[in-house]
């Protein structure tokens, strides 16, 4: 397997006042395509920071972050943002699905950004996928947390990205919906050959990762 | 903005504008309210002044009641051209003079003064006049001794039909009332008029200067010839006639016309006012709105929109939203038309209809859209700090204007265009000018003010009251509504009392001040054998009486240095009327009191033999006169050189005696003349009007008092109508206090919950 991202003795810090916070020290990780890697610790350790780098929605303080082959790290945001919309879909804890859209329309966004030809008539058959084809008109607000969460998901993986970065996806669920989840998850990254990074405080969704990445106090333990 | 988007993209920002607009709407009602209210009031002013400038230029014919209208002001001219005329054309002779009518037969006979136009059997050319009964206007020309009166004099006078009147010392009879006439002059327009046959001329004494006579001949080319070959021809027939003036139908109306522009420009002024405050509200609103997005913004940046094309999406809705808001503010202001329409006719006899305009819609539509983009440029450009990793957090700060040194530089550029399209092409462009900077200084004044306040308060610290603590803390903290409530209230209300006052004020003057120092009469028409006459019968009436007799002549500016007048000065000036026909003017020993010496001085009567002018300093300045320089005048027919030797300052709303150019004494007594005077009575009704006119039949009284009346009573409807446009400035204010503290509560919810837990009651 190829090598889809690479970060260099990756540091990030935040001056708060007089205060330098040290949140990530000289993270170096390597993953590889079609990888499902989880990443675990404590609280405030930097686990969600890490994919915020990942994802190019953060910049790094100093180091280098290589997806395929390109320095992200050093593009400017539209630049990342284009890289973004056809090779990441990211999934929160709070799945933030756009609140006055439908299922429908949430999952079509990404597919639409990316020209896919049919983005409705697609979106639609991606939910139905995943059990909620009687709630493709409805809007986020009259949806359970569980199928919120389906949404987000298929909104994040509709252009089938190479990357997959969940923070904490089953963190608002309950155990039943959890599972779903993980299934729905780990099932369409096999399928679809897709790369997949949890960061989770769950174990049991951090063991059905293949690799398991520690960090403690902004460190890769 | 930074970027151009890509084609391929746009399609996608304008679905996205659109599902957002149509689901979002409701959010940002105050914003839809408030720009449609503004845009509304000057969709109205442009729509209301281009129909009554389209009925102006349509009726242009009947208004000057002719193809063209030869004038030749105080004479009847000359008789040979017009008659030459009158091979290719028809005219109508028409002749203006002011006079008294009078009740006889009542126990309490009244007398008004009234401008009578005597016609002919052509009258009108154009047009109709719409009278009472049916025939009258025939009667007019068949029967001798007969007038039609308008509908004022026939009320004031409590007339009936065929009831007899007397006009100097002729008795007439009223056959009807005139409703309206088609030429509507400004005299016509504003004061009393009559129409008599022609023949009554012959019939009374109208050789004296007070009668203002006024010869005009109107003329209507045979349909089948051309019109530009005619006029050019009649051109050529008078051009050695220097008493005439030619008028075209474009010239007519003019002063109804300058009216238009002028009031047009001074709403407009008052409604781009309300635009800007509603700005203010709209920044707030749209502000909340973003904040209120925040987390689709930043979910919409997380999946890979530019930041550029979220900015656009908003901007996208904010142009469909304003070509909406336009569409319906304009299509709306043919609605008011019928409105004024009522006030026009019974003024005017004007009736107007809705003209549909492309150009003042765009215009509309683009002080919209400035306003618009000025206003949003620091708000939607906010959307550049909002973070997709926020998502992450779950924290999303609340955005603030965003100012940076680009959008600065062309909030400014698009704000010079926005006054500038206001200043160029109107009636007074300075004074546009003025107001624009007036209007900032406010805004600067009324900022400034907030942070006054809001650091008065930041610095009382020994506050123990916890409501009264949270209360000022509200008022002092970064977000409050502090500064948008002074600015948009104190804007409003600034403008409302500033016209409150200025109406409040001129029309004090107007109905106190001035008749404080105004005489009660003006007498017109005292011949120079009559003055002893009539100076001892005003005495006998009331021997107190101050009253101010004063030599006139009529003279005409011919040359200014053996120049054109006409080369000195644009007919748009204010002072153009000193040169536009034939003015009165006196002579007298000494400075008139109100008339204080401005430079050069009085009378050298070294030089009886040479005729010395002094000057009104504005217009001395207004035509580049300076002391010494030569008026060649027409008095009577003779051309005499004077000099101007000296300025004086006239004050013509004082209602007293003033000229704009006096005379030496000496010089100017032979000059054959007659009088006119002022009377300031002791008490009321010591003047009898009815035995003043037996006595003297050809003497003009004008009681300032019904002039001023009448000259209110025009200035309450205006002041109405700019009442109520500059009451919408507030109102437009307390929309925008309004949804900032809306704004205010969704920000505060989570606070107010905090307190609530704490054991806060909702008191």
């Amino acid at each position: 397997m190829s090598t889809l991202l690479r970060l260099k003795n990756v540091n990030l810090k935040y001056q708060t006042g007089k205060e330098l916070i040290k949140v990530l020290q000289g993270i170096d990780l390597t993953t590889k395509r079609k990888e499902t890697i989880s990443i675990v610790g404590e609280s405030g350790s930097g686990k969600t920071s890490l994919i915020m780098l990942i994802a190019g929605l953060e910049k790094a303080t100093s180091g280098k972050i290589f997806f395929k082959g390109q320095e992200i790290s050093k593009l400017n945001e539209d630049e990342v943002s284009q890289i973004r919309r056809k090779n990441i879909g990211i999934i929160f804890q709070s799945f933030y699905l756009i609140p006055n859209y439908t299922a429908v329309e949430n999952v079509a966004l990404t597919l639409e950004l990316n020209k896919f030809k049919n983005p409705q008539q697609k979106a639609k058959s991606l939910l139905d996928r995943f059990g909620l084809k009687h709630r493709l008109n409805n809007l986020p607000s009259q949806l359970s947390g569980g199928e919120q969460q389906r949404v987000a998901i298929a909104r994040a993986i509709a252009m089938k990205p190479e990357l997959i970065l969940a923070d904490e996806p089953t963190g608002n669920l309950d155990s039943e919906n959890s599972s779903m989840i993980a299934n729905i998850l780990f099932n369409f990254a096999k399928e679809e050959g897709s790369s997949l990074i949890i960061v989770t405080h769950d174990s049991k969704l951090a063991n059905r990762a293949k690799r398991k990445i520690k960090i403690k106090d902004g460190k890769i333990d | 903005m930074e970027k151009l988007i890509k084609s391929n993209e746009f399609s996608l920002i304008i679905k996205y504008a659109l599902i957002d607009l149509s689901r979002n709407y409701k959010k940002i009602s105050s914003i839809i309210i408030t720009l449609f209210i503004s845009l509304f009031i000057l969709s109205s002013i442009l729509t209301i002044e281009d129909s009554l400038k389209k009925e102006l230029n349509d009726n242009a014919r009947a208004l000057l009641g002719g193809d063209l209208e030869i004038d030749y002001n105080r004479v009847q001219g000359n008789l040979e051209l017009v008659n030459e005329v009158k091979n290719f054309a028809t005219i109508s002779q028409m002749v203006e003079f002011s006079t008294m009518l009078s009740t006889v037969n009542k126990t309490n006979n009244q007398s008004l003064f009234t401008r009578v136009k005597t016609v002919d059997s052509n009258y009108p050319l154009f047009g109709e006049v719409i009278h009472e009964p049916a025939g009258a206007l025939d009667r007019i020309h068949k029967e001798q001794n007969t007038i039609l009166v308008n509908e004022n004099i026939f009320k004031t006078l409590k007339l009936k039909i065929n009831e007899k009147i007397k006009v100097q010392d002729q008795l007439f009879t009223v056959v009807g009332v005139v409703k309206t006439v088609p030429d509507v002059s400004g005299f016509i327009a504003f004061g009393d008029f009559a129409l008599a046959g022609q023949q009554t001329l012959d019939l009374l004494k109208l050789n004296n200067l007070g009668s203002f006579l006024n010869y005009e001949y109107k003329v209507r080319f045979n349909n089948n010839n051309n019109q530009e070959v005619l006029k050019v021809r009649i051109e050529k027939l008078f051009k050695d006639d220097e008493k005439v003036i030619l008028r075209y139908p474009e010239n007519s109306a003019s002063g109804l016309k300058r009216i238009i522009n002028n009031f047009s420009q001074f709403l407009s002024l008052v409604s781009i006012s309300a635009m800007l405050i509603a700005g203010i509200g709209i920044a707030n609103t749209l502000l909340s709105f973003i904040n209120q997005n925040n987390m689709s913004i930043a979910v919409r940046k997380a999946v890979g929109f530019f930041s550029l094309n979220i900015k656009a999406i908003y901007y996208l809705q904010l142009f469909i939203l304003l070509f909406l808001i336009t569409v319906a503010a304009y299509s709306l202001s043919f609605l008011i038309i019928p409105i004024v329409d009522i006030y026009l006719s019974q003024g005017l006899g004007l009736n107007i209809k809705p003209v549909i305009s492309i150009f003042n819609f765009i215009k509309v539509f683009l002080v919209g859209l400035l306003v618009l983009i000025i206003f949003t440029i620091p708000t939607v450009s906010a959307i550049d700090q909002v973070k997709a990793s926020n998502l992450f957090r779950n924290v999303f700060q609340n955005l603030q204007f965003y100012y940076s040194k680009k959008s600065i530089v062309l909030s400014l550029v698009l704000l010079s265009i926005l006054i500038l399209l206001f200043t160029i092409g109107s009636a007074k462009p300075i004074y546009s000018l003025g107001y624009f900077i007036a209007f900032f200084i406010c805004l600067i004044i009324f900022f400034l003010l907030s942070k006054l306040i809001i650091y008065f308060f930041k610095s009382l610290k020994r506050i123990s009251n916890i409501p009264l603590k949270v209360s000022i803390k509200n008022i002092t903290q970064t977000k409050s509504i502090t500064p948008i409530t002074i600015m948009s209230l104190g804007l409003g209300v600034t403008l409302l009392l500033t016209l409150a006052l200025v109406g409040t004020n001129f029309k004090r003057e107007i109905a106190k001040s001035i008749p404080q120092i105004a005489p009660d009469y003006f007498f017109l028409g005292i011949q120079k054998d009559d003055r002893q006459v009539f100076e001892k019968n005003i005495l006998s009436m009331d021997k107190n009486v101050n009253l101010e007799i004063v030599p006139i002549i009529s003279s005409a500016i011919v040359k200014i240095n053996s120049v054109d007048p006409t080369t000195f000065i644009t007919p748009k000036n204010d002072s153009y009327w000193v040169i536009r026909s034939e003015r009165r003017s006196s002579w007298t020993d000494t400075v008139p009191k109100d008339n204080p010496l401005v430079k050069g001085q009085w009378w050298d009567l070294t030089k009886p033999d040479r005729l010395q002018i002094s000057l009104d300093a504005k217009v001395a300045a207004d035509f580049n006169i300076q002391i010494g320089d030569i008026f060649t005048l027409n008095i009577y027919g003779r051309e005499i050189e004077g000099t101007i030797v000296n300025f004086r300052e006239v004050n013509y709303r004082d209602l007293s005696i003033n000229f704009a150019m006096l005379f030496n004494p000496q010089f100017a007594n032979n000059i054959p003349h007659e009088y006119l005077a002022t009377a300031k009575f002791t008490a009321d009704k010591k003047l009898n009007e009815n035995k003043m006119l037996e006595v003297l039949p050809s003497l003009s009284i004008i009681k300032i008092a019904d002039y001023l009346s009448k000259v209110t009573a025009v200035l309450d409807k205006v002041f109405i109508a700019v009442t109520l446009i500059s009451t919408v400035t507030i109102l437009i204010g307390l929309i925008v206090i309004s949804s900032a503290i809306l704004v205010q509560g969704k920000l505060k919810e989570f606070q107010n919950l905090v307190f609530k837990i704490l054991g806060f009651s909702k008191k």
